[in-house]
């Protein structure tokens, strides 16, 4: 047939897009996949990294003294090689052999930096009138008795001792320091094979920001696996029973796979040109794949389902194919620009992360509308079709379910939109019951490695939360030390915080040494001549080096570490309230105190999650109202595009807040996917209103409307039970993300069909458009 | 200053030529040496990224520096303290250490050779002499260096030696009979520090004027320059005393 015969739209851009698909049909594709392979190959440069510290952004105060403390000191995401045996004492000869046998290996090893633990600390000793610094673990095979001097000394410095050996004793413990925080993966595997079979005796226990960071690249990595074949086995049963068709199906799905290989490499791509860590994949991004998938399923099925509908109308392929691209042009491309409008507002989350989830998730879902618009229907019109097949020949189940749904609807529909609004004052109340929090423990569930090395360091040992307060004054003066030493004991007063020390500790156990180690001068000195005669005294019988974690080599700035067990957000903000105003009304201002630690970046990451997801919620609202407007030429129909979105981000919050998920960083996206996604279904009932309108009685017009958009919306809804594939994952807030999407589709498709429905219908005198 | 000791060396003139690692060794080993010496030691440290502490010490010391006194001069916090050291052959060596804040000479410990002097890169074992007894030497390829024909020996530490390193390469000038580079490796055998020695002549002594160590593991260095370098004044013995910690001598 010849390409003049066609016509295929009556409008000139529709009809452009329709020729390339059925007059050029191979070069579209190779196109297409030529595009799609090299925006794919950025793949090579994708990197999975979860580091807590780069979800913050640079110029956050929190991040800025985090950053400093890294420089001047070192990284302080460390792993914590806890081993031992429940319930005997681990001062045994055997296990100092072992620790010394560890220290040595880990020693060799380039990535480690620096070791903290029996085997490399050092002792301070008064014996008769020497000053004495000797290594505390001098020999790796050490007698009974030795072992005894060694626990007896730890004894006598308990705050020493919390930091090598659990509070009953059954457990000794090796602090490691990477090099750098880049490349924790590397550094946790180096570190987990090094231990592993020097302490084959032993229960080992790992733990630390690093250990955490360091495993989750693999965690993420293979949820993301799983996922995604958990995503496409739900996608593949829900389009087979929908197209039955095992070429439809193939379609759909290469559709979904070149979107999602275009968006790993596009992320791939921008992280390697920018060489921003917003581009990192994180547990933030593990929900990304699936959402993208689901998006690609529904512009895929769209296609195919309408081109089977059409088919039997039209009998013949390339008809079918501009038909359905002819009516379908429009609506896939406005569902594609509202959602990637309402994932382009993550771009304004203080979040690092969230900002390349928006950008990288908004190319996909450009990336599946290219393709679903050229590619699909080129495909589809080279395939020759079994005419007498039941795909083509007959409605779906989803078209049978959708035909009984919209009578239901439409019969009984102040029932349904009672019970839609009762859901809404509901979610209302819900909505003061969230509760914000961002505690890696809980991210976890019970059983799992993570969560109960974690619950193990919180119980055994000094906990794994850090605070560090890094003070710039100077170092020798006994003001500035005993203020840090006041601050520690504050900081100890609360019951989660098990151990604090600095370089305050140091020059007391120097004092009382220098003193005939009297127990009354564990003090810091009077006077800053003594307390410089202590460093430099160290520094001729030890190595200074000792204190490189603690203080500077100007010592001009000193750094306070402590550790805590896991706080609630309630008691992180209330701890580090109750440090501010401690270094307020007790540190000599000119000091410049700045409080930092895992403890604070999670009071700030609460904080910015909050503004992050009000900012996300309001300005994709008023991006998609905008949208809408102009594209429906009508301010009202914006308007009316976001409230059933409304209704659903407001009973999502509510449920959340009734059943104790907890709003984090990750789930923190929620409201961005159900109202990008959730838009299409307001896009596809307005269109199909305006276009109804201008022919149907306007008495008529909201039940015409209802049974013609039923099908697209069901349609939808049912394809983004794709996103069910979350409930399976690893991660808790990616399975409540999963729960809550999936009743999320739900509220804001049956909302679609019955409070814009009604509303529309209330509002019809100046809603309903007439042909001139 | 006490460094010297070991590399300051001053032997004859003429050029050796097949001398093995040990005879070579010992002809550097027996090289004349100052009765006594004193000086202005200034000490500067660098860490890996550019900081630097610099210490100005007065030094005394006699028996080829097996008896030291050390008063600190700079930095300020520092003026006032002073060391005392006594090696002793049969016994450990005795280190007192003046501490005028408290008004006390406290003893220190000198039990590990490896341990850093004052912060530098220079532990107590690169300051002390090394015994022929306790070092093996094999002499490898001669090298030229800086314009300087050197003979080249491997010093390996035997057990009895207690040393931190495993082995040493030096660069002995042959016409000198001079260290003028060391590189010393670690237990596991990594590289971990050189070191670069240049002398002045004195008298009819060769005395060491500068040296410079780069610890290769912590990227950090130190370079100790001596002035105002006397050589047999007639240092009499009862200076070593602690008596004397407390009395910052006069600089000329």
């Amino acid at each position: 047939m010849s390409r003049i015969a066609f016509k295929y739209s009556s409008h000139p851009l529709r009809r452009w897009f329709i020729q390339q698909s059925l007059d050029f049909p191979w070069r579209t594709i190779i196109i297409a996949l030529l595009a799609t392979l090299f925006l794919g190959s950025g793949v090579r440069f994708f990197l999975i990294d979860d580091d807590m510290m780069k979800i913050l952004p640079k110029n956050l105060d929190s991040r800025i003294a985090w950053d400093a403390i890294q420089e001047e000191f070192g990284s302080t995401e460390v792993i914590f090689i806890a081993f031992g045996e429940k319930g005997k004492s681990i001062f045994i000869p055997d296990a100092l052999a072992a620790l010394w046998d560890l220290n040595e290996e880990l020693e060799d090893n380039h990535e480690v930096e620096e070791l903290t633990s029996i085997t490399t600390a050092t002792r301070m000793d008064n014996v008769d009138g020497f000053m004495e610094i000797e290594d505390l673990q001098p020999f790796r095979n050490l007698s009974e008795e030795e072992v005894g001097e060694i626990q007896a000394y730890l004894d006598k410095n308990p705050t020493l001792k919390k930091r090598f050996v659990s509070q009953d004793s059954e457990y000794f413990m090796v602090t490691v320091q990477p090099y750098s925080s880049e490349g924790l993966n590397q550094f946790r595997d180096a570190v987990v094979s090094i231990a592993d079979p020097i302490l084959s005796k032993y229960e080992i226990y790992y733990g630390g920001q690093a250990y955490v960071t360091g495993t989750m690249p693999e965690l993420i990595r293979d949820d993301v696996i799983g996922l995604a074949r958990i995503g496409i086995l739900i996608m593949v049963i829900i389009l087979l029973l929908n197209l039955r068709s095992i070429s439809g199906v193939a379609m759909v799905l290469m559709v979904i796979g070149l979107s999602l290989f275009a968006m790993i490499g596009f992320m791939g791509w921008v992280y390697h040109l920018t060489g921003s860590d917003r581009f990192l994949f994180t547990l933030a991004n593990t929900s990304m794949p699936i959402i993208l998938l689901t998006i690609a399923n529904s512009d895929g099925v769209h296609v195919v389902s309408k081109f089977f509908k059409e088919m039997r109308k039209k009998d013949e392929t390339r008809l079918a194919v501009a038909s359905t691209m002819d009516s379908l042009l429009i609506p896939i491309f406005l569902t594609s620009i509202t959602t990637i409008a309402a994932f382009a507002t993550m771009t304004l989350s203080p979040l690092e992360p969230l900002f390349g989830y928006g950008i990288v998730i908004g190319a996909g879902i450009a990336w599946a509308w290219l393709l679903s618009s050229f590619m699909l229907p080129a495909v589809i019109s080279l395939k020759k079709w079994n005419k007498g097949s039941k795909a083509i020949t007959e409605p779906s189940i989803f078209e049978k379910i959708i035909d009984k749904l919209g009578k239901v609807v439409l019969t009984h529909p102040k029932y349904v939109f009672s019970s839609g609004a009762i859901f809404v004052i509901i979610g209302l109340s819900g909505l003061s019951k969230v509760i914000v929090d961002v505690n890696m423990r809980n991210f976890f569930e019970p059983g799992s490695e993570i969560r109960d090395t974690m619950d193990f360091m919180d119980e055994k040992m000094t906990g794994t939360v850090d605070i560090r307060v890094r003070i710039e004054g100077d170092m020798k003066d006994p003001q500035t030390l005993s203020s840090m030493r006041i601050l520690q004991e504050k900081m100890e007063e609360n019951e989660k915080v098990i151990t604090s020390f600095s370089v305050a500790n140091i020059v007391e156990q120097m004092h009382r040494t220098v003193m005939d180690d009297k127990p009354e001068f564990e003090t810091v000195p009077s006077n800053r001549e003594k307390v410089n005669n202590l460093f430099t005294m160290y520094s001729m019988s030890g190595d200074p080096d000792d204190f490189s974690s603690l203080i500077d080599y100007d010592y001009k700035v000193g750094l306070i570490s402590a550790f805590s067990k896991v706080m609630t957000t309630k008691e992180i903000f209330a701890f580090v309230e109750s440090m501010n105003e401690q270094v307020k009304a007790n540190m000599n201002p000119n000091l410049i105190v700045d409080f930092t630690g895992m403890i604070v970046i999670l009071r700030d990451l609460v904080i910015m999650i909050v503004r992050s997801s009000a900012l996300s919620i309001i300005f994709s609202l008023i991006v998609i109202g905008i949208i809408a407007s102009i594209f429906f030429k009508r301010i009202l129909w914006g308007i009316l595009a976001v409230i059933p979105l409304t209704s659903a981000v407001i009973i999502n919050f509510g449920f959340m807040g009734y059943f104790g998920i907890e709003l984090s960083h990750i789930t923190a996206i929620l409201s961005s996917i159900i109202i990008g996604v959730g838009v299409d279904f307001s896009i596809h009932y307005i269109a199909q209103f305006r276009r109804l309108s201008r022919t149907i009685d306007k008495n008529k017009l909201s039940r015409a409307v209802v049974e013609d958009v039923g099908y697209p919306i069901i349609l939808d809804a049912g394809s983004n039970m794709g996103l069910g594939a979350l409930l399976f994952s690893v991660f808790l807030p990616i399975q409540y993300i999963g729960g809550l999407m999936v009743f999320a589709m739900l509220a804001t498709s049956i909302g679609t069909l019955t409070v814009l429905s009604a509303l529309a219908e209330l509002l019809k005198n100046r809603l309903v458009e007439r042909n001139s | 200053m006490i460094l010297q000791k070991c590399w300051l060396i001053l032997f004859s003139t003429s050029i050796i030529f097949g001398q093995t690692g040990t005879e070579i060794a010992k002809m550097v080993d027996e090289r004349k040496t100052p009765k006594d010496m004193s000086n202005v030691t200034k000490m500067v440290l660098k860490n890996s990224k550019g900081k630097t502490r610099t210490n100005l010490m007065v030094s005394k010391s006699m028996d080829g520096n097996k008896k030291q006194i050390i008063w600190f001069l700079e930095p300020k916090d520092d003026k006032g303290v002073a060391f005392l050291k006594i090696e002793y052959d049969n016994k450990d060596d005795e280190m007192r250490m003046w501490l005028p804040a408290f008004k006390k000479i406290r003893r220190i410990s000198s039990k590990k050779k490896g341990d850093a002097f004052m912060g530098s890169d220079l532990s107590y074992e690169d300051m002390s002499s090394r015994d022929l007894q306790q070092n093996n030497y094999k002499r490898l390829d001669d090298k030229i260096i800086n314009d300087k024909d050197c003979f080249v020996l491997q010093v390996t530490p035997t057990k009895e030696a207690e040393s931190s390193y495993s082995k040493h390469i030096s660069w002995i000038d042959k016409s000198s009979l001079l260290a003028v580079k060391e590189e010393s490796f670690d237990k596991r055998g990594a590289l971990k520090k050189k070191k670069e020695f240049s002398y002045n002549k004195i008298k009819e002594y060769y005395v060491m004027e500068r040296v410079f160590v780069e610890d290769i593991q912590k990227n950090h260095t130190t370079e100790v320059i001596f002035e105002k370098i006397q050589v047999d004044m007639g240092v009499k013995a009862n200076i070593f005393q602690e008596k004397n910690l407390k009395r910052l001598p006069a600089i000329d």
